[in-house]
């Protein structure tokens, strides 16, 4: 019998109980899954919070002023939130960013299958009800896009934090006051970050859109909330924050105009 | 309309020193309700006596006839040539050891997550020979039924992701393995047990869901919803502990 619990041979005492190798190391694997879904779950939250705001510009510069005045001023939110979600970003990243294999020839690998299967579709021509009913499957493929989009969120992202933590905090040197005001964001986008905002809008819908799914897939798809529901409920938030996403940046872009109305 | 069927079939032998891998094409006349099980067979009687590949039930029961048909891995004997187009693509299952051509070795695999998730009752009873059965309960014994209907075919392996870089992890088969063992009142094995075993990397924990495990199994085994309630298992015992 071991009596030493090492890296190397944490079968050594099975059973052992929390504190041996093996059971630290179980633990380990649960809380990189649990943090890096609940850090998903918040951001996702913080998302649906900012998209929603961000696109009452297409109602002009005044409503757009209000709005951030309110978070800023009123009630402390968009302070604290520049604090927090670089925070969870961060952390999601560390922990979710860990599942990508770190080899080429693996992500090759799961690139070829997700393409494989997904491409299937078209190959087969079987009809439901058959002998066996074929299933679609493009989710390998999904996970694929999310890290893709996930790394564009991580570089365009970490520029948002920067410009907007500055903007918040202090007067960036050149404006009247800190905090955010029309004057600066219409002009800022309409020359030019635009374009970075609708990638990064883009992005972190796709990403977020995929990773509610496979999260509520992972965790309830035993439960009445199971894959086809789902699906649904997560293709609809989709397209609606993709709209959202598209309103956000042409109010901000007209902001000064009078919005899009 | 019989239509004319392209076979355009993996060809290697890893065992013969001058073998690269091909695709080669065979023509077949395609039959009423034939299957790849029949088509197979006809390429090897009567054009290419030296074409590799298994089959032993032909009835979707044994699990030696999965391959990549048209790009998704499944059961040949179980794959009508109507459900497909004119043109099929065979190639062995990726990931399991290559014995030639559409032949693969799932065993090797199987048998170490076997060892891996140690598949089998354990206990501490003395065995009695002469002693009556234990009764079980029908219901209980219906369940671990229904979660013994997998035939090993390897396909929710060869079309997992992750399975395919990460050798270690026990993949779907596995986890609804562990699962047989965790309903059966014979096995001793405790909570922390369970816990070390499959709340890791090689266990629940690498899955991603990327859920093609639950779309390709050909038995239709519940495979997402088991990891399902796996994870939430696994994060009750560590959250209440
Ligand atoms: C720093 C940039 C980001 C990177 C590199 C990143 C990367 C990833 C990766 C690789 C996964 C898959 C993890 C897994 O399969 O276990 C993931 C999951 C997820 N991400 Fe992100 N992400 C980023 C930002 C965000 C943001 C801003 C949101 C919110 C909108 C978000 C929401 C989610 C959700 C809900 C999941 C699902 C969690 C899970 O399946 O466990 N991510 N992320
Ligand atoms: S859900 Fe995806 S990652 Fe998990 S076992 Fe199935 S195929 Fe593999
Ligand atoms: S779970 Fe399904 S796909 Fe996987 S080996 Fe068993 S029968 Fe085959
Ligand atoms: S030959 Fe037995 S499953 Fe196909």
């Amino acid at each position: 019998m071991y009596s030493e619990n090492t890296e190397l041979f944490p079968q050594a005492s099975p059973g052992g109980g929390k504190s041996t190798i093996a059971g630290r190391k179980a633990k380990r694997a649960l809380w990189t899954e649990l943090i890096s879904g609940v850090t998903g779950l918040l951001l996702s939250g913080f998302i649906f919070g900012h998209l929603i705001l961000e696109s009452l510009s297409v109602f002009g510069a005044e409503a757009y002023q209000t709005v951030a005045d309110f978070m800023e001023k009123t009630l402390p939110l968009a302070q604290i939130s520049a604090v927090v979600i670089p925070l969870l970003f961060l952390i999601h990243f560390i922990y979710a960013g860990r599942k990508i294999p770190g080899k080429l020839y693996e992500r090759k690998r799961m690139l070829e299958l997700g393409h494989s299967l997904k491409k299937s579709k078209n190959r087969w021509n079987q009809k439901a009800g058959e002998y066996t009913t074929l299933r679609r499957h493009f989710e390998t493929s999904l996970w694929i896009w999310q890290v893709r989009t996930g790394m564009l969120v991580l570089a365009l992202g970490a520029f948002h934090f920067v410009l907007v933590i500055w903007n918040i905090f202090t007067d960036m040197g050149i404006n009247a006051t800190a905090g955010i005001q029309a004057g600066v964001s219409g002009p800022r986008v309409e020359s030019g970050l635009w374009l970075l905002y609708l990638f990064l809008g883009v992005a972190i819908v796709v990403h977020m859109s995929i990773g509610l799914y496979r999260l509520a897939v992972k965790w309830l798809a035993d439960t009445w909330f199971d894959r086809k529901i789902a699906y649904v409920v997560f293709s609809i938030l989709f397209w609606v924050y993709l709209i959202l996403n598209f309103l956000g940046v042409a109010g901000l872009y007209r902001v000064m105009n009078g919005g899009l109305l | 309309m019989a239509r004319t069927l392209t076979f355009k079939i993996f060809r290697y032998n890893p065992y013969a020193a001058d073998s690269t891998p091909f695709l080669q094409e065979y023509k077949v006349e395609e039959t009423q309700r034939m299957n790849l099980f029949a088509a197979l067979n006809y390429i090897r009687d009567e054009l290419d006596p030296t074409l590799m590949f298994d089959f032993v039930c032909r009835a979707g029961i044994c699990g030696s006839c999965g391959m990549l048909i048209n790009g998704r891995p499944t059961l040949a004997c179980r794959t009508l040539t109507g459900d497909l187009p004119e043109v099929i693509e065979l190639l062995p299952l990726p990931y399991f050891k290559m014995l030639g051509d559409l032949s693969v070795d799932t065993g090797i695999w199987f048998r170490q997550m076997e060892e891996n998730v140690e598949s089998w009752i354990h206990t501490q009873k003395e065995f009695d020979p002469a002693a009556e059965e234990e009764r079980m309960n029908n219901e209980l014994a219906n369940k671990i039924y229904e979660s013994e209907r997998c035939i090993e075919c390897g396909c929710c392996i060869a079309g997992c992701a992750t399975a395919n870089v990460n050798p270690d992890f026990v993949g779907a088969a596995g986890l609804y393995r562990v699962g047989r063992f965790m309903m059966d009142p014979r096995d001793e094995r405790n909570e922390e047990q369970w816990f070390e075993l499959i709340s890791t990397d090689e266990g629940v924990f690498g899955c991603i869901g990327m859920m093609a495990c639950g779309d390709v199994c050909p038995k239709d085994l519940p495979l997402l919803e088991i990891m399902a309630f796996v994870r939430r298992k696994m994060s009750a015992t560590a959250l209440t502990k």
